[in-house]
């Protein structure tokens, strides 16, 4: 007989063995104190049933009654654990019940066929009871640990959503993982990029010891980078494990989204520019060959022999080709300013300038451009002297005006007038009565190739602003365009000293005749 | 030797001394060209010219090198021609004795003004001094330091006439900022460019008939000055 139960033992083992990888799930889940206390308490709880059948209600029962109310906490064990103190449960039950209710008292041997009967269907209830309530609870705590998965899952994804910046990516992956895995340390290393390494907690160095866990930042186009956690104690769960591959997978997902929106913005500033080039090589070349058609015309008609030497369509053809070879000289001169500008190299040549006479030397070379047009100064006598380049404020000007005779109305006043700011510096303005600009490109008709207009309208390389632009800046000012009630006006600063210096004093000149 | 006046061309670009062999050949002067700077050192030391147009920018030596190597020995006028935007190599070449600059593009009446300044320039410094200097109503006394406009006379500072002397005896040709200071004021004020700025102002507006478009006293940009007299206009 006692070998029988010795059997049923090995068995109940056995049974309790192969649910191991259930139970695991969910003890693991606990900390190894709380696993401890819950066996013990388990095993409190039958003894203290045991004490009070034995105690209070023996005799009064009868051994299936005892047997009944022993169910009662396997299973309240196993509704509250699961399945692993379920079972410690009903096999302490088990032998609590044959050693002190079962004849012979006191010891495990049994004597009437009857008490192995009901001892055997005794386990076989509190079994099946353990492993209903068990399985039910372990399959509402799986479901409840996918949900938090899910929601955990849910919570990375909504923190790299958008997230174009790998730093910013790894950040937010070490910081789900911390949220997730209580790891004391975490390490993210992107090999991208050498550089950048996100640690958690910030600012403290990683444990010398190797990590706990290590897993790969792995995308379809090879290995992005690491994740290494630290966590001291708890070892990592299967279920973790899994978890964290899935934060692995969606951190190199994001990385390699972002990696890939670098690389497309790159091709299309690499597109950009190109077709930055394209619209000023076809400006350019537009330019270029309006003067050279006008030019080849003019020239291989007066060749023919067509035209009469004395006439005045002569006259008219030699003087269009001097004028188109002027046009072209100044589209070079322009190309080459702006190229400077561009490269860095259009540095002032500044000397003590009086403005005025700059003003009314590009005036008086603008005459034959100007004179369909009512021309006014305005530059007060005493104004002082700017530590100006004489020939880059000649070049403003005429840029200014140029673009002011190109724009007004046939007869309309063009105006440049000059005023002390204040103490700092000196106001210009290039006023006009030409068409208002829309507000929307007044900031940017100083970039260059910027036309208000269509292209073919007006000439012009579309450079003149942004040369007078870099010539401005380059002296320390500032321009700016602005609408007037009746017309436009460009405006710019020049600052009145000079490193600091104010103009200098003139030698006394002695009078005489 | 013939009558014809001897002009130098010494550039490396085939169409201009094409283009400028023709036009001179036609307005009556003898033209040599130099391809290379040494060539033309050469050359204007085996026929000495009456006139050298240098180019700046040569392959084998810079234009300015070859200025100052031929003012070593000769001081026959020199014309520079350059392109545009390189004031400084200008007024470095101006500096190292060459009498006058075009830039390149240029008119061609301009070049024959330009030469005509330069070989009148030379008669004068080999001839006999005139002390009259006319520009339309100015006549400038430069032995009597007087100067009149319309017939009257017009009050200048002793600095004011000192300027305007320079420019005249040097009427038609490009003075550089630095030589007027160093000429008019003093070598240690050979930066001052402001004091030309202010005294060309007063010249202008005691001399001009509007002193916002002078048409004797002209601002060659970035350069310096030039005083154009009626012999020069004509």
């Amino acid at each position: 007989m006692e070998e029988k139960i010795g059997v049923i033992c090995r068995k109940f083992a056995s049974f309790a063995f192969i649910n191991t990888a259930g139970v695991i799930i969910i003890s693991m889940r606990a900390s190894p104190l709380v696993f401890i206390l819950r066996y013990f308490l388990v095993i409190s709880l039958i003894a203290a049933t045991t004490a009070f059948l034995f105690f209070v209600l023996r005799g009064a029962l009868n051994t299936p009654l005892v047997a009944l109310l022993f169910l009662l906490p396997v299973g309240l064990t196993t509704a509250l654990w699961g399945l692993g103190p379920g079972i410690v449960s009903a096999v302490s039950a088990f032998l609590s019940f044959n050693y002190f209710f079962i004849q012979p008292y006191y010891t495990f041997q049994v004597r009437h066929t009857s008490d192995v009967f009901v001892l055997l269907v005794f386990l076989f209830v509190a079994v099946v009871i353990s492993q209903l309530v068990g399985r039910a609870q372990a399959g509402l705590a799986a479901a409840t640990a996918r949900e938090r998965e899910a929601t955990q899952l849910y919570e990375l994804s909504t923190a790299l959503a958008g997230l174009q910046d790998d730093e910013a990516i790894a950040r937010a992956i070490a910081e789900q993982i911390q949220v997730v895995s209580q790891a004391e340390y975490i390490e993210i290393e992107i090999y991208a990029l050498p550089t950048l390494k996100v640690d958690l907690p910030i600012n403290t160095s990683a444990p010398e010891q190797k990590p706990e866990f290590v897993i790969a930042l792995q995308s379809a186009r090879g290995q992005l980078g690491e994740i290494r956690i630290w966590r001291i104690g708890n070892s990592v769960s299967q279920a973790e494990k899994r978890l964290l591959q899935t934060f692995a997978s969606q951190g190199a997902l994001a990385l390699e989204h972002a990696q890939l929106a670098q690389v497309e913005s790159r091709a299309k500033l690499l597109e950009d520019s190109d077709q930055l080039k394209s619209a000023i090589l076809s400006s350019v070349s537009h330019e270029l060959r309006t003067p050279l058609a006008t030019i080849k015309a003019s020239i291989s008609s007066l060749r023919s022999g067509e035209v009469n030497w004395e006439s005045s369509a002569r006259t008219d053809l030699l003087a269009a080709v001097d004028d188109e070879t002027d046009r072209l000289n100044i589209l070079v001169g322009n190309l080459l300013d702006m190229s400077r500008i561009e490269a860095g190299a259009l540095k002032p040549q500044r000397q003590w300038n009086l403005l005025a006479e700059i003003i009314d030397g590009v005036l008086a070379r603008m005459q034959h451009l100007t004179e369909q047009h009512r021309i006014e100064t305005d530059v007060p006598d005493d104004l002082p002297l700017l530590p100006v380049d004489y020939v880059q404020m000649e070049q403003v000007f005429t840029n200014l005006i140029s673009n002011s005779v190109k724009y007004a109305p046939l007869g309309s006043l063009i105006r440049i007038s000059v005023r002390v700011r204040d103490e700092e510096a000196v106001l210009v303005k290039v006023s006009n009565q030409g068409p208002q600009v829309p507000p929307e490109h007044i900031e940017r008709i100083f970039d260059k190739f910027y036309r208000v207009t269509a292209a073919d309208r007006v000439t012009g390389t579309g450079l003149g602003l942004s040369i007078c632009k870099g010539i401005i800046q380059a002296h320390g000012g500032e321009i700016w365009a602005e609408n007037l009630p009746d017309g436009f006006a460009f405006n710019f600063t020049l600052p009145r000293s000079w490193d600091g210096a104010p103009p200098p004093q003139l030698p006394v000149d002695p009078e005489t005749t | 030797m013939t009558n014809q006046p001897h002009i130098l061309v010494i550039d490396d670009e085939p169409q201009i001394l094409r283009a400028l062999r023709t036009i001179l050949s036609e307005k009556g002067f003898e033209v040599t060209v130099a391809n290379r700077g040494e060539e033309g050192l050469a050359l204007a030391a085996a026929n000495p010219p009456d006139i050298i147009i240098l180019d700046l920018g040569l392959p084998d030596m810079d234009g300015i090198e070859v200025c100052a190597r031929l003012r070593e020995w000769t001081q026959t006028p020199i014309i520079v021609l350059s392109v545009r935007d390189t004031e400084r190599d200008k007024v470095a070449a101006l500096d190292k004795g060459a009498d006058d600059y075009l830039t390149k593009p240029f008119g061609i009446e301009e070049l024959l003004a330009r030469v005509r300044v330069a070989l009148r320039h030379s008669t004068r410094a080999r001839g006999a001094q005139t002390s009259l200097v006319k520009a339309g109503p100015l006549t400038i006394d430069l032995a009597w330091h007087h100067v009149t406009r319309s017939g009257e006379d017009v009050k200048l500072t002793a600095t004011e006439f000192k300027l305007l002397a320079y420019l005249a005896a040097n009427r038609g040709r490009v003075l550089t900022h630095k030589s007027i200071l160093i000429h008019v004021w003093d070598p240690a004020d050979a930066d001052h460019t402001e004091y030309l700025r202010v005294y060309m102002r007063q010249l202008r507006k005691k001399l001009e008939a509007d002193p916002n478009h002078p048409q004797y006293i002209l601002t060659e940009p970035g350069i310096g000055y030039r005083f154009l007299a009626d012999e020069d206009t004509e």
